[in-house]
């Protein structure tokens, strides 16, 4: 991962410009992401209309999402659907405001959700993922109510892990007077507080380790990943239990820890590490952009944006990876098996009809 | 002006103007030109192919010679453009002449290297590879034929040096030429700074300088800025006077340490101060300081004197006895 190091910012300049000739500023319409250039990208967009959905919280556009299926099985961004009251989602001109979500995996971030629709048409996958830097992708942009729009960009880096930042925690502040390893506070968003951790907890032993003093706890943690999940045996009062609970990236469950990029950066996404293998492009919307497909020429879903980590880098699931995920999630879905594992399963699709 | 760049750096927005001057005209480029370059926009999936092909065609070798410079003060980026070393960056990243810095190429080689000289108003420096080789290097757009529109991609260590991830590259246009600065929609970041930007035929146009809070700014100093001042650069001169770096003033290097003439020649150090850059490089009381840059030392006002034509930053090797032992050590001074 990244050096430590800080990197030399460059000037954030809100640049007193002297006017310009017409002819010497390229008309928006020009540039890399206006609509002349992206018209030349009709053909992918056809395939954002129908085979990417938009997932909303009420009126307001929170990601996107993938159809993988014709009756309504689409895979989006979990954190950014985790939280929502009024969920729906549109899928070409259509609103469905039935929808469920199967199942989550937290380690890749994604949740399979279902609407009730039939007929829809799924992506195709794209046979790899391993393409030249520089090839093409295409990408959703901002959509209107009807309309997908498409942005273009290209693979601007290699295919790699993107480790948890800071490492991976539980998402817990311990009480450093007692003597025992005691919850002082529940981090708000974390596995901990899913798994309902509380204050006052005493944290026993971790995956079959013994926890007396903090350093074990990063003894055990030190070589796992964020999203997966560890068994930890704490004491409640006179009652012992054990809660499985998914580790988080500790460099996003605190605000404060911004560097200088990502100040520069305007919006990111919550989550944007610990992601086993990602893919890197440089189409650069908000982070709401996420969850959708990204497309190769040939229209084929050669991955799934999952995270925009900063003002230059958009990282997406590999196809590879990302067929695998939506078999495992239709299974557990199949199985039913889903509903333990998961948190937003509660979350009531609101009523009334498309 | 320097302090509006310490600002800068601070992450403060600030308001810097800067003249934009109308586009010299300029001689068509003897090497063939994409043709999608003078299409307003790419009308089919032929021309979008077009760009792509030249641009994964070009990127291994342009690649291979962009380059991460780390300072002590954190990292930026850079491109080699001779074989035997010589690299383009910016002023903000080399910060000043004759400092030592480290190259680190894609593959994570790391190699020594020196700042040559800088032009403080446009953000242009240069910098030398000092251990010897012969090095990857991209050729340089000598007849500006680089215009508005025309396709072009970055390459930075965007963050810091990432051996897993390599540089990253993005693709954009160019928007906006002015004498002094050309703008792209090539979205740059943080450790981007002195990393190139390319034409689709892989030669160097610009050198990435600094971006705005909106996506679409990202501002470039174009070749032109660095060939008017070549002569100057490879000769380490500080040229020019703006936001980008701060002259050194003389007398401001601090060393953080006192001594007393010995009858038989040299300096006894009698005192070092708490977290002086003499404390920090070793030096102790009792050693005899022999000589400075050369100079042998014989009176304390003769140290202070050669200190005194020294700035923040500059180096002073000091030729040191301790126990009878003889050696060289190398400081740099502090900020007094």
């Amino acid at each position: 991962m990244n050096a430590n190091r800080i990197a030399i910012a460059l000037a954030i300049a809100a640049l007193l410009v002297a006017p310009l000739a017409a002819q010497q500023s390229l008309e928006s319409a020009y540039r890399t992401t206006g609509q002349a250039v992206t018209a030349a990208f009709e053909p992918q967009r056809t395939v954002l209309q129908t085979s990417s959905a938009v997932i909303l919280d009420g009126r307001k556009e929170m990601s996107y999402g993938i159809v993988i299926s014709a009756d309504g099985h689409i895979l989006t961004k979990a954190s950014e659907v985790a939280d929502m009251e009024k969920i729906s989602v549109t899928v070409d001109r259509t609103n469905y405001k039935e929808v469920s979500i199967l199942a989550t995996d937290p380690e890749w971030d994604v949740a399979l959700l279902k609407i009730e629709a039939t007929g829809l048409i799924p992506v195709v996958y794209a046979p790899v993922s391993d393409v030249p830097q520089g090839t093409w992708v295409v990408a959703n942009g901002a959509s209107s109510r009807t309309t997908r729009r498409a942005l273009a960009g290209i693979v601007s880096a290699k295919i790699r892990e993107i480790p948890a930042a800071g490492g991976a925690a539980l998402g817990v502040v311990l009480s450093g007077k007692s003597k025992a390893i005691e919850i002082e506070e529940v981090t708000d968003g974390s596995g901990a507080q899913e798994a309902g951790l509380q204050n006052g907890d005493v944290i026993l032993a971790i995956e079959g380790t013994k926890i007396s003093k903090i350093e074990d706890i990063a003894e055990v943690l030190k070589d796992r990943k964020a999203g997966t999940k560890v068994k930890v045996v704490c004491r409640r009062g006179k009652r012992e239990f054990t809660a499985e609970v998914r580790l988080s990236a500790k460099g996003e469950m605190f605000a404060d820890t911004m560097n200088r990029n990502d100040m520069m950066s305007g919006d990111f996404s919550r989550r944007r590490s610990g992601f086993p293998r990602v893919m890197q492009h440089d189409i650069l919307g908000s982070s709401r952009v996420t969850g959708g497909p990204l497309l190769d020429l040939e229209g084929r879903c050669i991955g799934m944006n999952i995270a925009r980590a900063n003002r230059a880098e958009s990282f997406a699931i590999p196809v590879e990876d990302l067929k695998a995920l939506a078999e495992r999630l239709m299974k557990e879905a199949a199985s039913g098996s889903a509903g333990k594992a998961l948190h937003y399963n509660g979350v009531d699709p609101p009523g009334g009809g498309p | 002006m320097p302090l509006v760049w310490r600002s800068i750096h601070d992450m403060i927005p600030r308001l810097i103007g800067f003249f934009m001057a109308s586009l010299a005209g300029c001689a068509l480029a003897a090497e063939a030109r994409p043709y999608v370059n003078d299409l307003k926009a790419p009308e089919s999936r032929k021309d979008i192919e077009v760009i792509q092909s030249a641009l994964v065609t070009a990127l291994p070798k342009v690649r291979a010679a962009t380059v991460c410079i780390e300072l002590k003060e954190g990292s930026g980026s850079g491109v080699i453009v001779s074989e035997d070393g010589l690299v383009l960056t910016a002023a903000h990243v080399s910060t000043g002449v004759n400092k030592k810095v480290t190259v680190i190429m894609e593959d994570g080689t790391r190699l020594k290297a020196r700042t040559l000289g800088l032009v403080a108003d446009t953000d242009a420096a240069m910098i030398r590879i000092t251990d010897e080789g012969k090095y990857p290097f991209v050729e340089i757009d000598r007849e500006n034929s680089a215009r508005l529109g025309d396709w072009v991609f970055a390459l930075g260590h965007s963050g810091g040096f990432d051996k897993e991830r390599g540089s990253v590259v993005r693709l954009g246009r160019l928007v906006r030429l002015a004498n002094s600065t050309f703008q792209s929609d090539c979205i740059l970041i943080g450790g981007d700074s002195g990393g190139p930007l390319f034409d689709l035929t892989g030669k160097l146009v610009a050198i990435h300088s600094r971006v705005g809070q909106q996506l679409q700014v990202n501002m470039h100093v174009p070749m032109s800025r660095f060939l008017e001042h070549w002569d100057g650069l490879l000769k380490g001169g500080f040229i020019g006077e703006g936001p980008f770096a701060t002259k050194p003033v003389k007398g401001s290097g601090f060393l953080g340490l006192a001594t007393d003439a010995r009858k038989e020649g040299g300096l006894r150090v009698t005192k070092v101060g708490n977290k002086t850059p003499a404390e920090t490089a070793g030096i102790k009381e009792g050693d005899i300081l022999h000589s400075l840059n050369g100079t042998p030392l014989a009176t304390r006002e003769q140290l202070q004197a050669l200190l005194k034509e020294m700035a923040a930053g500059d180096e002073a090797a000091f030729e040191l006895e301790r126990k009878g032992n003889r050696e060289t050590l190398t400081l740099e001074l502090g900020e007094r």
